[in-house]
């Protein structure tokens, strides 16, 4: 279940795998995927499940047919090493999907941007779109909503009887929204909210106001 | 030279010392050189390790009658110490005899802490003699030509046997073994142990069940029988005396002139921050004692601890406070007094520490106990009794370890390769893998080569690889220097390096505590001030700092349980608790806590069964008292929880100890319907249990081991600051993906039967919920926290369980504004 959220008048949809929906712009934000992971574990001995590879294909593929963006802008880590087969999986992934595809490059995009013309998709360090900065690293600049990733934002919660909980989540503040780690195989990093910060919290399948 | 002129040249050398050899170094040597194997009970202090030393000199004379003047190279003789701080120790003995008996044998130390220039002149020229760590023998089996250097060893010698027993060094060690019988054609095995419940078991573990080498081996025990004395130290107001947290500071003052009237004085504590405390305390409060008092613990650099143990022995000084560190091996004549501080968890532990004090045969040993908490002096009154009767408790071993199996085969794949048809049937002869099966050795062959059980086109998994003739071997100069530097982590959490900015390096710290510092921050280590810096690599940086502060390191582990016969035991004083039958002077001492604890509740007669529940402001505790030692308590508590969770959608989380164990939730727990339902029963109850794992997270603590020990997991070297970019998880990741996608692999399966076999013993939980459903249930509904409770009540080690909706547990919570 998604939770809907209005930014200077445009609206958006956090979805629960982390991916926000530009409604007005049709466009899918999504950071820090961190393609072949999996594979770069494997590829050095360490034997992670082969099968894992799959599970960001097959959520993005969810996601597509729920929102059918024109646009999906990845905010940076699509990638999270030096190439490995799974960029075969991505080049068949790219060609299946209509959507125009976009790449905001993040610290671990290494991968040749000739690799990424080649399939059409365009890169930049940084895009202004209608008041609305997209990043890979936080940004703060004036008159500017800010989105991004990078972080892998979490909070910790606790409840009565010594009881923790630490989750993934949006995380807002004035004027920046940054974005889960949409990587099945990806850890998190607690942030602390401040006041006026405003923290959405991923639990299984809901995205929940905290 | 014949056996008897062999035995004349040791008889010698005891005459000129003016030593008399006892019997059991005598029975030794005879077997050892009839060419027999054998597992000898001594403790330390006794002359042990010239019961074997001797000898393997002896051996090489009669085989060398040149031997004063030739020398033979090569390696003769293998020591295994668990402990590197030993080795020193060790080596010294082993000269004493090689140079008296006028031999031109050598003796070389190869652990963690060698230089890597005298590694280098070993491998060109190994010592005659080697004393090393099971992991540094792992090491030198991943070497080119390893078959070579261990062509010609006559002997290896597992110091401290029972130390090593039931951990995965251990079974590191009878892999070591099960390949060293095959390549050493003339080899004799020895263990050495201290007394444990399992003394035949050890053996059977070490030279493999059914092998010729265990048939042809014998058990020798030195049966010195030891006085001991067992002190409490009681406070002198019971009801002022802290129940919990305060780590028996509160009776530091009566520990000062125990300290001074004696010349040395060694104080053991449970947990190296505990030992920190301690040390500083005692300094603050008797500044006098600067310069005479020391600290010991396994994080403290070597320069440091070698320091200390010199010191000791020259009786230059007043005290030490130590853990574990100190337990084994190195004989410490001018210890006269034993303190130590909380209970000892086990009795075999605390046999060992009293003994550290009166060496000289025929001395009583002294050892005080200074209780932490109230109920702690009813276990003093236990061990009183154990002491007496000697119960010890057993060391269980693993069984089928996995992940120590495929970090061994990587290593044989890194030096020369191997074939699994040579090394099943070796591998099979082992305790721990005797029942391993056909198809689990083709699916780890699999996952070695493959790292999975089938190959796919995308896949790019490299590890090992199989050649044209069959041999398995790695290839890969990156895996294999991963997997030497993954060798020597068996046991544990990462850890940092903490350094002065200005360089000297000052022990290694568990990353967990790091983490939680920001620069500025001021702890406490190595008996210091420090004040953090930053990190860098896989150091810390810090710098001395004048400030106070209450931080100190904590070090996971160290959480050892009571065994059976203990917690039997400890059972049996509460019941002359109960029966107000109070003797002895602990017992006695405790009459105002037992009236305490009446006021509300009981103290429960063996007929009843004791269930006290009561709110406070961190939520609704049920506390349940088997007093069946902590691994009982951790099993029955995951099961009764989980059997509760299905009568209601509830989120608990659990604390056990010695006594008993809590469940506290945010919302009342109907033990009414508890009752009625008769949860307690022992019918399902391993199905349950095994539900009860996948609702917690037991066998994910368990897994981050064998995560890192199969080499999925890669923790970078903290000594030499290597991080592996981009190749950094974590094991808690690694669980969830193999949770969804891989839930049958054998590791995965094995963080969920480790969890059982040997952490639950199950045996041991149906016996005591066999006795619970015989005994009367007495349900107290309590004001307020009772005496019993509190040590409980305020651990913070806890386990989670939660059958709740995520979403409805986080309308209940609230963000955290603090870390």
């Amino acid at each position: 279940m998604a939770h809907s959220l209005i930014i200077q008048d445009q609206h958006f949809e956090m979805h629960p795998s982390g991916a926000l929906f530009w409604v007005e712009k049709s466009t899918l934000l999504i950071s820090d995927v961190h393609l072949g992971k999996v594979s770069h574990f494997r590829k050095f001995g360490a034997a992670v499940p082969k099968h894992a590879v799959h599970k960001n294909y097959v959520l993005m593929d969810g996601l597509i047919e729920k929102y059918q963006p024109f646009n999906i802008c990845f905010l940076g880590d699509l990638f999270h090493s030096s190439i490995n087969k799974e960029w075969v999986l991505f080049e068949n992934w790219i060609a299946k999907t209509p959507s125009k595809v976009t790449l905001i490059t993040g610290n671990h995009d290494i991968i040749a941007p000739e690799r990424f013309e080649a399939l059409e998709i365009d890169q930049f360090d940084e895009l202004i779109v209608d008041g609305f900065l997209l990043t890979h690293h936080p940004e703060e600049r004036e008159g500017l909503f800010n989105f991004c990733g990078h972080l892998h934002p979490a909070i910790k919660m606790k409840g009565l009887g010594r009881q923790h909980l630490r989750l993934a989540c949006f995380f807002k503040t004035n004027g920046q929204l940054i974005l889960p780690a949409f990587g099945a195989f990806t850890g998190t990093y607690v942030l602390q909210p401040q006041e006026d910060d405003q923290v959405f919290v991923i639990a299984d399948d809901e995205v929940i106001k905290v | 030279m014949n056996r008897e002129e062999l035995y004349q040249v040791a008889q010698n050398w005891f005459d000129q010392q003016n030593w008399k050899p006892f019997k059991f170094q005598k029975d030794t040597w005879k077997a050892f050189l009839q060419g027999k194997n054998g597992l000898l009970n001594a403790p330390t202090g006794s002359g042990k390790t010239y019961a074997l030393w001797f000898p393997i000199v002896l051996n090489y004379i009669k085989k060398n009658p040149q031997y004063k003047t030739k020398h033979k190279k090569g390696l003769k003789a293998i020591w295994i110490t668990p402990l590197r701080a030993l080795s020193q120790e060790i080596r010294q003995s082993a000269e004493r005899v090689t140079a008296d008996l006028e031999t031109q044998m050598t003796v070389g130390i190869r652990t963690g802490d060698t230089t890597a220039k005298e590694r280098a002149g070993q491998k060109k020229q190994m010592p005659d003699l080697l004393i090393t760590t099971p992991e540094s023998l792992q090491l030198l089996l991943a070497t080119k030509g390893y078959d070579k250097i261990f062509k010609d060893c006559s002997a290896i010698v597992v110091d401290e046997w029972h130390e090593l027993l039931g951990t995965k060094r251990g079974v590191q060690m009878e892999l070591a073994l099960s390949r060293l019988k095959t390549i050493s054609k003339d080899l004799r095995i020895w263990g050495i142990s201290a007394t444990i419940g399992n003394l035949d078991q050890a053996r059977e573990v070490l030279l493999g069940p059914q092998t010729e080498a265990l048939e042809n081996s014998v058990m020798i025990r030195a049966n010195i029988k030891k006085k001991i004395k067992v002190k409490s130290i009681i406070p002198k107001k019971m009801e002022t005396f802290p129940w919990r947290g305060h780590l028996g500071l509160h009776l530091l003052e009566d520990v000062v002139p125990i300290i001074n009237n004696s010349k040395t004085t060694l104080l053991f504590t449970n947990t190296r921050s505990q030992c920190e405390i301690w040390f500083q305390k005692i300094l603050e409060k008797h500044p006098e004692y600067a310069g005479e008092i020391a600290m010991h613990h396994g994080s403290i650099n070597k320069e440091t601890r070698l320091w200390v143990e010199q010191a000791i022995r020259n009786e230059s000084l007043k005290a030490v406070v130590c853990t574990s560190s100190l337990d084994l091996g190195v004989d410490f004549a001018p210890v006269e007094t034993v303190i130590q501080i909380g209970g000892p968890k086990g009795v075999a532990r605390f046999l060992q520490r009293a003994g550290r004090s009166g060496h000289r045969p025929g001395k009583e040993s002294v050892i005080h106990f200074l209780p932490t908490h109230a109920m702690e002096l009813i276990e003093a009154s236990a061990l009183q009794v154990a002491v007496k009767d000697n119960a010890v408790e057993d060391r269980l071993p693993y069984l089928n370890s996995f992940d120590v199996l495929l970090q061994y085969l990587t290593t044989l794949a890194i030096s020369d390769g191997f074939y699994p048809n040579a090394i099943f049937p070796e591998i099979k002869r082992t305790f721990c893998y005797q029942g391993i099966t056909e198809d689990q050795w083709q699916w780890l062959l699999n996952f070695l080569v493959m790292g999975s059980q089938s190959l796919s086109s995308y896949d790019e998994y490299k590890k090992v690889e199989v050649e044209a003739d069959g041999k398995f071997k790695v290839n890969n100069r990156g895996i294999a220097m991963r997997h030497r530097f993954q060798i020597g982590t068996i046991v544990g959490d990462a850890t940092i390096t903490v350094k002065y900015q200005t360089g000297g390096y000052i022990g290694s710290i568990e990353e967990y505590f790091i983490s939680k510092l920001t620069r500025g921050d001021v702890f406490t280590f190595a008996g210091r001030n420090l004040e953090f810096i930053r990190i860098k690599g896989m150091q810390a940086h810090v710098r001395n700092s004048t400030k106070k502060t209450n931080k100190v390191p904590s070090w996971m582990g160290g959480r050892l349980s009571f065994s059976a016969q203990m917690s039997e035991l400890l059972r049996q004083e509460l019941y002359k608790a109960a029966a107000n039958d109070l003797q002895g002077p602990e017992l006695k001492s405790l009459k105002p806590i037992f009236d305490k604890q009446r006021e509300e509740s009981i103290v429960p007669t063996p007929a009843e069964f004791l269930i006290e529940t009561f709110k406070t402001r961190d939520g609704y505790h049920h506390i349940f008292y088997p007093f069946e030692g902590r691994a009982v308590h951790e099993a029955m508590s995951s099961l009764l929880s989980y059997r509760i969770s299905l009568l209601q959608p509830i989120t608990v989380s659990l604390a056990f100890n010695d006594y008993g164990f809590e469940m506290l939730s945010d919302k009342p727990i109907d033990i009414q319907a508890v009752l009625d339902n008769d949860l307690f029963t022992t019918d399902y109850m391993l199905s349950d249990l095994q539900k009860s794992l996948n609702s917690n997270e037991m066998a994910r603590r368990k897994f981050r081991d064998i995560a890192v020990i199969s080499g999925m997991v890669f923790t970078g070297y903290p000594n030499k600051g290597i991080k592996m970019k981009h190749l950094q998880s974590n094991s808690q990741l690694l669980f969830d993906v193999f949770k969804d996608y891989e839930a049958d692999n054998l590791l995965f399966q094995q963080a969920f039967t480790e969890t059982f076999e040997h952490q639950l013993e199950e045996g041991r939980l149906r016996m005591a919920l066999t006795r619970i459903e015989r005994q009367t249930i007495v349900w107290k509904e309590c004001s307020k926290a009772t005496p019993f409770s509190f040590p409980i009540i305020t651990d913070r080690l806890r386990e989670k369980l939660s059958s709740e909706k995520l979403a409805d547990r986080i309308k209940r919570m609230t963000r955290m504004l603090t870390k």
